[in-house]
This record gives C-alpha cells, sequence and structure tokens, in this order.
C-alpha cells in the first residue's frame, strides 16, 4: 500500500515528459511577441484565400464548403467494396476514396501464382475494366468525387479504366471530378526500386496522364504526392513536407519539358498528407506547406494563375501512431489528429479506424471513424472560423521554424540533382532508417512516452476483446475464377491488336505519343492490367512478368 | 558449455507486401543487442527465406507481416522447413497480426507473435531463451 501512495505522491507532482515536438523542435515555456519578430503579416502569412496561402486556400474555409469526408475503402471483390461504399455513402461520406490490394499495385492479376495471399486482402483487385464495372454499378459518375489511390506502376491503367467505363456508358468526361495518386516515385521509395518498371518509365507514364487529364479531364486531380506513405516510414514533420515538395518539383519539371504549360497541369496537383500525434507542429506543418509551395510555384516556376500557387491536400491520420494495446484508445489519437488537420486547412479527410494495427476496418470501426469527422465538423465549431490559431506566437513562429528546416533539407536534395536522383543513390533510405531507429530508441528508453506501448499498459489478458474483420475466403476464390473466366470468353484477337498497337507506341522512343488513349483503347477490350503492363514492360527491353513466372499470353 | 557463434538472426518480407519499417527497424536493433542479422528485402518467396536461412546457418527466423498474408505464407516455410529438417530454428512473427490468429501460428510451430507494441527486449529476451546461443556469450 505505501508503495502505492509513494506511486501517487510522485505522479501528483510530475511535469511534461518531453520538452521537443515529435519531430524534435526544443519547445520553449512560453512564447512572446519576440517570438515572432520579424513576420510580415502581409508577405508571409497573408489573409485566407491569398497568396501564400499560410492560412488556407479558400477566403471563407470551411464555412464555404467543409472538407470531403472521403473514408479509405477496399477489400475483397469490387462488389463487395461497391456494397461497402454505398454503406459509406448513406452513413454521410462525401467523397469516394478506393485502394487496391497488392498485386494490382504490382501490375499483375488476381490469378498470377505470386499473388496468393494477397488477392482483397489489403484493398480490392482491379484486373480489367469488369473490375471497374462492378465497383462502380450503381453509382453516377458524373455527380461522385472519386479517389483511386494506385501505385506509381499501375496508375495509367487504372486511370484508363475509369475513363474506359465513363466512355462506355456514354457520359462527358471533362465532368469528372476526382483524384487519382499517380505518384511515379512511389514504389520505388517504398522499397521495390525498379522490380517492376524503371523509374524513368513510370514517370514518363505518369506524365502522360497529367497531359491527358489537362486536355481532357480539368476538374481531375492529375496528381496526388503521397506525402502520408513518407511519413509512415518514420520520418519526422520537415521532412515529410521538404521531401514530398522535392517530389512535386521533379514531376513538374518533367511535364514541363513535356511542353506542357505549367498553368495548364499546375492547378491540379495535390498532395497526401499525414496528420501525426502532435497537434500544434501537425496544424503548424501543414500551414508551412501551403507556403512553401506556394513560392515554389509562383517564385521558381513563374506560374501565374493563383490556382497554380495553392498547397491542395488531403489529409491520413498517422496510422503508425495507433497502437494495438487498448485499441479504443486510437479512437482518441484519431480525433486529436483529425482536428489537427482541421485546423491546418484540409481539403479531404480520411480517419483511421482504431482496429487499423489489428486488422482491415469493420463496417462498425469504419463508421465511428466517418462519425469522428462528423463530431467535428458539426458540433465542435472548427468548421466556423477560418484558420483560428494564426496569430498565436507557438504557432506562427513553429510554422517559420518548420518551412526553414524544410527548406534547408530541400537545398541539399537540390544539390544531389532533385529528389529522385536523391532516392537513387540511397540517400532517402538512409534517412528514413536514421529517423525510424531514433524513434523506436527513444520509445524503448521511455524518452518519448506512448500510452498502452512503454506506459498504461495492462495484462494482455485484461484487454479489449478485438472483433476484426475477415475478407470472406470465397471473394477470393471468386475473384480468381473471374479473373480466368474473363480470360477464356472475351475476343481474344480484339485484345490482341489493342496489346500490339500499345507495344509498338511504347517502344517508340525518339518520338514517343501519349500512351493513354492506347491503354484506354485496351483496356477498353479487357486487356488486364498484367497484360497491360506486360507489353510496357516488354517494350523497355524487360520480361513480361516482373516476378519472371508467367509467360506472355499472345 | 556450448561456444557456437553469435546468434544469427534472418528477417524476412514474403510476398508482396512491401511495409518493411518494422522489419528494417528490428533489424538494426537486434544488431545493436550483439546478435547477427540478415534482411531479406521486400518480395521473397517461402522457397527463397528457406534457402538464405540454410545457407546463412541462422538459429531464428523473424517473419514480418503488415498486409494479411502470415499464415499461407508462414505454412508454406514451416512446411519447407520441415522438409529439410531444419526444424530446430526459432520462428518468431511480428507485424499486424490479429489476436485470433495466433493460436493458429502457434500451432504451426511458431514460438511467439510481437506486435507493434511489442519492445525490443521482449523479442531479444524470448530468443535468448529459446536458442541455444546467448548473445551476450561472446561479447
Amino acid at each position: 500500500m505505501e508503495d502505492k501512495f509513494e506511486k501517487l505522491a510522485k505522479a501528483y507532482k510530475e511535469g511534461a515528459s518531453r520538452l521537443k515536438t515529435w519531430s524534435g523542435f526544443e519547445v520553449k515555456e512560453v512564447y512572446k511577441p519576440e517570438d515572432v519578430e520579424g513576420i510580415d503579416y502581409n508577405k508571409d502569412i497573408g489573409p485566407p484565400g491569398k497568396y501564400p496561402f499560410t492560412r488556407g486556400i479558400h477566403s471563407d474555409m470551411f464555412r464555404g464548403r467543409i472538407w470531403t469526408k472521403r473514408e479509405v475503402c477496399g477489400y475483397g471483390t469490387p462488389e463487395d467494396v461497391n456494397g461497402r461504399v454505398k454503406y459509406l455513402i448513406e452513413q454521410g461520406q462525401t467523397g469516394l476514396n478506393v485502394i487496391f490490394d497488392l498485386p494490382t499495385n504490382f501490375g499483375i492479376d488476381s490469378d498470377h501464382p505470386f499473388a496468393e495471399g494477397d488477392v482483397g486482402v489489403l484493398g480490392m483487385p482491379y484486373n480489367s475494366l469488369v473490375d471497374m464495372e462492378k465497383l462502380m454499378e450503381g453509382i453516377p459518375m458524373e455527380t461522385v468525387s472519386m479517389s483511386l489511390i494506385a501505385s506509381s506502376c499501375s496508375a495509367p491503367v487504372v486511370m484508363s479504366q475509369y475513363v474506359a467505363l465513363g466512355k462506355k456508358r456514354g457520359l462527358d468526361i471533362s465532368k469528372f471530378r476526382g483524384t487519382i495518386q499517380n505518384d511515379p516515385a512511389h514504389h520505388y521509395y517504398s522499397g521495390y526500386r525498379d522490380k517492376f518498371l524503371p523509374i524513368d518509365v513510370m514517370v514518363e507514364n505518369a506524365i502522360d496522364i497529367v497531359e491527358y487529364c489537362a486536355r481532357y479531364m480539368p476538374s481531375w486531380y492529375t496528381m496526388n504526392i503521397n506525402m502520408y506513405d513518407l511519413r509512415e516510414q518514420g520520418i519526422n514533420a520537415a521532412q515529410e513536407i521538404a521531401f514530398g515538395s522535392a517530389f512535386g518539383i521533379d514531376y513538374v519539371k518533367k511535364s514541363l519539358e513535356r511542353g506542357l504549360d505549367i498553368d495548364s497541369f499546375a492547378p491540379r496537383i495535390a498532395f497526401y498528407c499525414s496528420a501525426h500525434i502532435d497537434f500544434f507542429e501537425e496544424i503548424a506543418k501543414l500551414r508551412a506547406a501551403r507556403r512553401l509551395w506556394a513560392r515554389i510555384m509562383k517564385e521558381r516556376f513563374g506560374a501565374k494563375d493563383p490556382r497554380s500557387w495553392k498547397f491542395k491536400f488531403g489529409v491520413h491520420t498517422a496510422g503508425c501512431s495507433l497502437v494495438p494495446q487498448q485499441p479504443l484508445n486510437n479512437i482518441i489519437r484519431v480525433a486529436y489528429e483529425a482536428m489537427a488537420a482541421v485546423l491546418g486547412g484540409v481539403q479531404s479527410l480520411h480517419c483511421c479506424s482504431y482496429d487499423e494495427p489489428i486488422c482491415l476496418p469493420t463496417e462498425q470501426s469504419h463508421r465511428l471513424a466517418l462519425r469522428t469527422q462528423q463530431v467535428l465538423a458539426y458540433e465542435t465549431g472548427v468548421a466556423s472560423v477560418a484558420d483560428p490559431l494564426a496569430g498565436s506566437y507557438y504557432i506562427e513562429n513553429l510554422t517559420n521554424r518548420i518551412e526553414e528546416e524544410a527548406v534547408s533539407i530541400m537545398n541539399e536534395i537540390e544539390e544531389m540533382g532533385g529528389m529522385i536522383a536523391a532516392v537513387k543513390r540511397g540517400w532517402y533510405e538512409k534517412e528514413i532508417e536514421k529517423a525510424s531507429l531514433e524513434y523506436q530508441k527513444e520509445v524503448e528508453t521511455k524518452e518519448r512516452l506512448v500510452v498502452g506501448v512503454n506506459e498504461f499498459t495492462i495484462p494482455p489478458e485484461e484487454d479489449t476483446k478485438e472483433e476484426v474483420h475477415v475478407t470472406p475466403p470465397e471473394s477470393i476464390t471468386k475473384q480468381i475464377a473471374n479473373v480466368k473466366k474473363l480470360k477464356e470468353t472475351r475476343n481474344k484477337e480484339r485484345v490482341k491488336k489493342q496489346l500490339d498497337i500499345l507495344y509498338r507506341m511504347a517502344q517508340e522512343k525518339e518520338k514517343r505519343e501519349n500512351l493513354l488513349p492506347f491503354i484506354i483503347d485496351a483496356t477498353s477490350s479487357y486487356a488486364t492490367i498484367g497484360e497491360i503492363l506486360g507489353t510496357i514492360r516488354m517494350a523497355n527491353g524487360l520480361s513480361y512478368d516482373p516476378l519472371d513466372i508467367v509467360k506472355p499470353p499472345f | 558449455m556450448n561456444l557456437k557463434k553469435k546468434t544469427k538472426v534472418l528477417i524476412a518480407k514474403v510476398g508482396l507486401d512491401g511495409h518493411d519499417r518494422g522489419a528494417r527497424v528490428i533489424s538494426q536493433m537486434l544488431r545493436d543487442k550483439g546478435m547477427e542479422v540478415v534482411y531479406t528485402g521486400t518480395l521473397q518467396t517461402p522457397h527463397t527465406v528457406v534457402k538464405t536461412a540454410e545457407e546463412e546457418d541462422v538459429d531464428v527466423i523473424g517473419l514480418s507481416f503488415l498486409a494479411g498474408g502470415h499464415i499461407p505464407h508462414t505454412k508454406s516455410i514451416i512446411n519447407l522447413l520441415n522438409e529439410k529438417k531444419l526444424d530446430n530454428i526459432l520462428i518468431i512473427l511480428g507485424g499486424v497480426i490479429p489476436k485470433q490468429d495466433i493460436p493458429i501460428l502457434k500451432e504451426l510451430g511458431v514460438s511467439e507473435v510481437f506486435r507493434a507494441d511489442s519492445g525490443v527486449e521482449s523479442i531479444v529476451k524470448h530468443i535468448q531463451e529459446n536458442t541455444r546461443c546467448n548473445p551476450t556469450r561472446n561479447s
């Protein structure tokens, strides 16, 4: 008993455990006017909706329109996802967001021998136009805003499937609103290097999407740079926006080399950011990211259209901040992170489900994630005032420090020849290893306290019973059978003809045409993702199958 | 007294799952604890994992899964190890593993399953208690 009272006495006197932000910026006891000295309101902050957009990209922010509630969804078959998407729409979701399974992300079909065990598990399979048809069954493509989360190599095919379906339905694709991830270095920096397609080929294919949409789909976001996945690998807030912006710079340069006018595509670039657990730092990071990108686009690239200067972003709350023990605590973490995203001026938001460190979301946990957004939007009052924390000595000081740090990192990247070059030479890999190791050590030594990890833990037997989502095994069997059946029943001559044309076009190096119209034709003839990307691989002198197991069908 | 070399651990990622932050961090932290660690990188097959384990003569195989393929892949690896009479290798798992799958994995022959909230100390302790070698012996 005495021990308990000693503990109580000690706990009563405890102070803050760590006097740094998550990213390691030392913080002072109190911030005062001198901490914001030198800031010129009009030049460095400005009103919401005005350059450099520190306070948000719209003058009225959420009073005009609340952020898009866009919960990520994907498992099992396209029919399963269609059902879950419709459920989320009924529950008040305002934008769709579908993620693909790993085989699709690697550009192989569900019936590929290496795909076994991964079909329909981490997302849904997109083998052919049939899958897109089933996914979008009963969903009006001209009125919804669709977000397609695709990997670097699969993005041109997935985009083509969406366009091909719109054309098949006889719709006006220029009215389509949505986003394709299309971040061509993503695979490479995620540890896969050139296993699937060389990075330079992926970049060219990505710019095809940018060019095609700039012409035919003016309301579509053609590039969504995935800062979130960068952050999940363990880097800090300043690194997140520095690396993401540096990738953006590389893609902009490539688009300009293609002969595109900066203002024809820059307004359709978006970013996917993390909202981590350090509340003020995340808000400051998002404000700094906006100012940083505005300056890059206006001052460096000379964009004239103010829409090109705006850093538009979606947020995914930080999956890596969630803890498997006492999983209900994650509801609290997600709520704080979502509020930071909103105070940071987010355009679209995905809240993690509390069971994310355990399994894919169940219907109940998915709904709760959406409810987290709805409580924020309609009850807390945070949507009523644009950038309410502006002018806070601490927030403005931290916004400056994060931007300065990001600029310094970007200068280092610039010296290496840009972000893609830095990734190719292994610099990025070293940076993430250093950062994630340092974090883990701080947790192990209790320099950082994480509830349910190194403090306030409970014995496993007392923990909450976990209800987990299980992808029905029959969904996976059905999907594999469907792909096999499609390959037998479609017009093979037509598929072969379209793949031959695509092969010739992709082979052309001197006067390379935009491949997207040919990929759209191929997918319209029901060629699969494996076949289309296999054809592009062969045209680039590689084997048909990235894993060297499957032989070309034609 | 067993004067065998330092404990040798193979950390492996099987299948298409590319989330390898945990695998890399654990590799480095086990090295810091005095073990010899080989990391396979991503996209391994059960065959390549077992082949590497055999060639490197490892004491422990640590499999990392964050994408749901833990049961089929682990099963294939354990079957291959048994075929090759390498069943003395300690198998541990880490990552996003639902609790109800843990008994199934243990039934297959997995010694322990660690999740994101398991500290490195608990992993080291488990390895020390369950392998014939001790990382501190040679130090």
